[in-house]
């Protein structure tokens, strides 16, 4: 019975396998069309210097081959990824297609390669051995899909900024993944050898390339099973329109066409987003101790944590910041204040090492910052905030943070591979550590959520939380309060002190002034890139220097706006209903101090 | 939405379903009964249908040769049920010029338990696909591999198509009477395995006449302009072109030439053996010579009563794959009558022993290597027609 569609099934674990070769980028958020010149190479090199199966039997000959194939695979895969791997999107996919029809020229103008007419194989592939491969590639996908590997992959995809700022290397991570990507590929083309046995350069050509993205898009590339089931697709529709008995002709791929059409349509995350998905818990108490968590260590109270001198930065001939010297000790929190434009998220940047400074100099956490890749700084203990969140948005709010323990959590994919208990410990202790972190910013009933689907006001929190997972040392936050109503702020403002008492250096900007006020230890003005004043909140409110950065000059607006925006920001700890209202420069006469300010610091 | 997915989904489950089923009443297996008949030759009598496969690229690059070939396949198809006596079922398949689907469909018509199989179009696809009905004892018949070595798979493989290397030293040996070459430049497309063996054969026959190559130019199949090549080889100032090019490319390069003032004979391989050449390329086309298993000129009654037949039947003219499809139906029938029977077997041991058939292509044998034996034909565009090379 299962013999007779040996042949087809057969065929769906071959074009299984050439899918996961796409899988293993796209989970990445990499659009690679290399897969075919990797296939090729690995195909035709394997196929030529493995020892004949007369001569050592089939199995063996076979494992030959495909150890060649893989390795080739993989070693293409370093070679054209070393010099691309900074490319995105459809750039990437050109230089790799450009790559894959070099190898298919220089296949067909080689002697050994029987050029056009191609090189013959004998077979050696059964349908047994086929699916034994898919499940093994199908395996190490489904055990990397919940390690900390596969997560940073994820993440990197859904945002690649953000995955670097929660300290992953992107580049390593991204070429390792091409690399998995290559061997894939290699396998694909060695076993496809010895199936069809004879293999031509146009055998993996651009069509090849596309029929294999699609197959793995159409099933899905999120999900491990996407590509099996996007195979399967591919290959039973030509059944189907046999055995229903559609005409052999143009109709035909027609028909195919439009069912590909109507999958894409009506399921954009592929066919395994049929399968519902299920997000893992945490089991065992959440408050146990952070154990299987690599520690880190704190400065003390007072020491260094940001040391910048004469730090500046100029886009074409714009200063957006200069001349900031600027100390922050540990322990401190810093509410960094100034007018929109003033150069209070270009700071934040260059602090966290997204932007480097263009003159002076800056350490945070012993870093040097400028020639320091990102994940270097956070790996040091900064984790951040965005201005506009900057979430994981396809994956659920506790893989998020997840995502954020990424520094503190150990690798588990190999440990995963065998089933080894501790890789189950750390998993579960990184999943303490997220739920942890969740419940401490209130999001603990929304933690299946998909991050997309949260308020806005929860999407700052959870980047709160995502944050907070790294067991920073410094905490920055870029308008954590901004869309907020004035009770999420003021719960928020608790969040930030509360965090304080635990010791975190906090810097945070904020537009809140009234929030700013109330939870800072010191706060720093920042107009025109320069800082105007520095000093205890209620220094700093008094500052004439600053009331006419937020007024302008006095002449210009001297009615009475300044008073109404005034008694509003006096009134933050009485909220009425616009107490937190942005305050907007030129829109407020006075900087009081609310009441309930001095006593939580 | 939700219902919407699980709609899809429930309508994708009923279709692998029903895939099953139908596969799985095809796929029993046919009864060896009712193959054998009564009488032989013309009076034979065969009581069941005779189950026939046939595995053409209908669609994909090869498209254009499957369609030719369908036509002729189906031709002859109408004309043996006309005749009766044997009643053959000939299923024809598209591998979609997919290797993958060729393997595919081997297996099934295999399982399926067909009498013969006919085709596939390609050559590479033949290696890949014909081991299959080799292991399983079903004959198949190649109707336009011409690449060396497909019989070779095994003693059920036959094939009607003329190999390159049987036409080509022809060509090459009559264009070298006629027109007294000494070097030639040669032009291919390297990335197509039936112009690289065309190239092949063209070369040794070349230095078997004692003709110099001075220049060997290759391109794409997939290119269109010929010029900067073109002017390259005129450099060489040949006493003629010789090119093996799929149609594709065959068209613009000769009208480029003519354009370039390139007026030295162009010698073609197959593909250039195709009506397309006088329509599209038009006047440039006079004088190209074409070397071919079939001479659609040719006065034999059994090739103007096909001309005829096709001509009121598609309203066009047929070319070599359309004739070599016809002539391959028209042998398994003959194959079949000989011992009045359609068993696998039986078919295979009557096909190795056709001698000295009158058939479209002229006297047809098959040879001791299961391969095609009859003349091939220089022709030579005359009056945007084929005609033959004197």
């Amino acid at each position: 019975m299962l013999g007779q569609y040996a042949t087809t099934l057969t065929f769906i674990a071959l074009g299984a396998i050439f899918a996961y070769s796409f899988y293993a980028v796209l989970i990445a958020g990499q659009l690679s069309l290399g897969q075919a010149g990797f296939a090729a190479l690995a195909a035709f090199s394997g196929a030529y210097l493995a020892p004949a199966p007369a001569d050592v039997g089939d199995v063996p000959s076979l494992l030959i081959a495909v150890a060649i194939g893989m390795s080739v695979g993989a070693l293409g895969a370093v070679v054209l990824g070393l010099p691309t791997m900074h490319l995105r999107g459809v750039f990437l996919a050109i230089a790799t297609l450009g790559f894959a029809e070099a190898v298919r020229v220089v296949l067909l103008n080689q002697e050994w390669t029987g050029g056009a007419q191609g090189l013959g194989v004998p077979r050696v592939l059964t349908v047994g051995m086929a699916w034994t491969a898919l499940a093994l590639v199908a395996y190490w996908f489904w055990r990397m899909g919940r390690s900390r590997y596969g997560r940073a992959l994820e993440a990197i995809r859904e945002d690649e900024l953000a995955a670097r700022s929660m300290g992953i290397d992107v580049g390593r991570h991204r070429l390792s993944a091409f690399i998995t990507a290559g061997a894939v590929a290699g396998l694909y083309g060695v076993l496809y050898a010895y199936y069809v046995r004879l293999i031509a350069p146009n055998d993996f050509d651009f069509v090849a390339a596309v029929e294999g993205l699609v197959t793995a898009v159409v099933g899905g590339s999120t999900m491990f099973l996407g590509p099996l089931l996007g195979s399967g697709f591919q290959t039973i529709v030509p059944e189907i329109q046999r055995a229903v008995g559609v005409e052999a002709g143009w109709i035909r791929p027609f028909l195919a066409s439009l069912l590909l059409l109507v999958v894409i349509l009506f399921l954009p995350g592929g066919l395994a987003s049929l399968i519902p998905r299920r997000t893992r818990m945490p089991s065992g108490p959440a408050d146990d101790d952070a154990t299987g968590l690599a520690g880190r260590r704190h400065p003390e109270a007072g020491q260094p944590v940001v040391t910048l001198s004469g730090l500046g930065k100029e886009y074409g001939g714009v200063h957006a910041v200069r001349g900031v010297d600027l100390e922050i000790r540990a322990g401190e929190v810093v509410g960094l204040i100034g007018p929109n434009g003033a150069g209070k998220t270009t700071l934040v940047n260059m602090i966290s090492g997204l932007v480097p400074p263009s003159s002076g100099s800056a350490t945070v956490l012993g870093t040097t910052v400028g020639s320091t890749p990102v994940h270097r700084i956070a790996a040091a203990g900064v984790s951040r905030t965005f201005q506009h969140s900057k979430l994981f948005n396809r994956l659920s709010a506790l893989e998020n943070v997840l995502v954020g323990a990424h520094l503190v959590s150990r690798p588990t994919f190999l440990r995963r591979l065998f089933w080894l208990p501790s890789a189950r410990r750390d998993e579960q202790a990184a999943l303490r550590q997220a739920a942890r972190c969740l419940e401490r910013v209130g999001l603990s009933e929304l933690a299946a959520n998909r991050a997309e689907s949260l308020s806005y006001g929860d999407q700052r929190r959870l980047e709160i939380a995502r944050a907070l997972a790294s067991d920073p040392s410094l905490l920055i936050l870029d308008e954590p309060a901004a869309g907020m109503n004035h009770v999420e702020a003021a719960r928020l403002s608790e969040l930030i002190r509360s965090l304080a008492r635990d010791g975190l250096t906090i810097l945070f900007i904020e537009h809140n002034v009234g929030m700013v006020l109330q939870t800072c230890t010191r706060v720093v003005v920042l107009n025109f890139g320069e800082v105007i004043a520095s000093g205890v909140p209620d220094e700093v409110a008094a500052d004439p220097a600053v009331i006419e950065a937020y007024l302008g000059s006095a002449e210009e607006d001297a009615d009475g706006t300044g008073a109404r925006a005034g008694a509003t920001a006096a009134g933050a700890g009485d909220a009425p209903p616009d107490a937190v209202a942005n305050l907007r420069p030129g829109a407020s006469g006075t900087l009081d101090t609310p009441d309930a300010t001095r006593d939580a610091t | 939405m939700r219902t919407k997915l699980h709609t899809v989904a429930a309508a994708g489950a009923a279709a692998l379903l029903l895939a099953s089923c139908g596969s799985g009443e095809s796929g029993g297996g046919e009864s060896a009964a009712g193959l054998t008949g009564e009488g032989s030759g013309e009076s034979c009598t065969i009581e069941g249908e005779v189950p026939l496969g046939a595995v053409l690229s209908l669609t994909g690059a090869a498209a254009s040769y499957g369609e030719s070939q369908q036509r002729g396949l189906e031709l002859a198809a109408s004309e043996l049920a006309e005749q009766g006596g044997v009643t053959y079922d000939l299923t024809i398949e598209d591998d979609q010029t997919d290797p993958r689907q060729a393997i595919t469909l081997f297996d099934e018509f295999v399982n399926d338990g067909v009498s013969l199989i006919i085709g596939p179009t390609l050559s590479n696809a033949a290696v890949q696909a014909d081991p299959i009905a080799q292991e399983a004892g079903v004959p198949v018949l190649g109707i336009s591999n011409t690449a060396e070595g497909v019989t070779e798979i095994g003693d059920y493989i036959f094939r009607d198509s003329l190999t390159e290397q049987a036409v080509i030293p022809q060509t090459i040996e009559a264009a070298t009477e006629q027109f007294g070459l000494e070097d030639v430049v040669v032009m291919y497309s390297n990335d197509d395995a039936f112009t690289e063996s065309g190239y092949e054969a063209f070369a040794d026959a070349l230095e078997d006449q004692g003709v110099t190559i001075s220049e060997t130019i290759t391109f794409s199949k997939s290119d269109t302009d010929f010029r900067a090549l073109l002017t390259q080889a005129q450099e060489n100032e040949p006493d003629a072109l010789v090119v093996s090019a799929l149609i594709e490319a065959a068209v613009p390069l000769v009208t480029q030439a003519r354009e370039l003032g390139i007026d030295v004979p162009i010698i073609g391989g197959n593909g250039f053996n195709n009506p397309r050449l006088m329509a599209d390329a038009g006047e440039a086309a006079e004088g190209v010579v074409v070397g071919a298993a079939w001479n659609s000129a040719s006065d034999n009654p059994e090739n103007q009563a096909f001309l005829q037949a096709y001509e009121a039947e598609y309203g066009s003219q047929p070319d070599q794959f359309a004739a070599q499809a016809y002539t391959g139906l028209k042998l398994v029938d003959q194959a079949v009558r000989a011992n009045c029977s359609a068993e696998r077997d039986s078919i295979q041991e009557a096909l190795g022993q056709i001698e000295d058939v009158p058939t479209v292509l002229g006297e047809f044998s098959i040879d001791e290597n299961r391969d095609a034996d009859h003349p091939a034909v220089v022709q030579v565009v005359e009056n945007g027609q084929f005609a033959v090379l004197q």
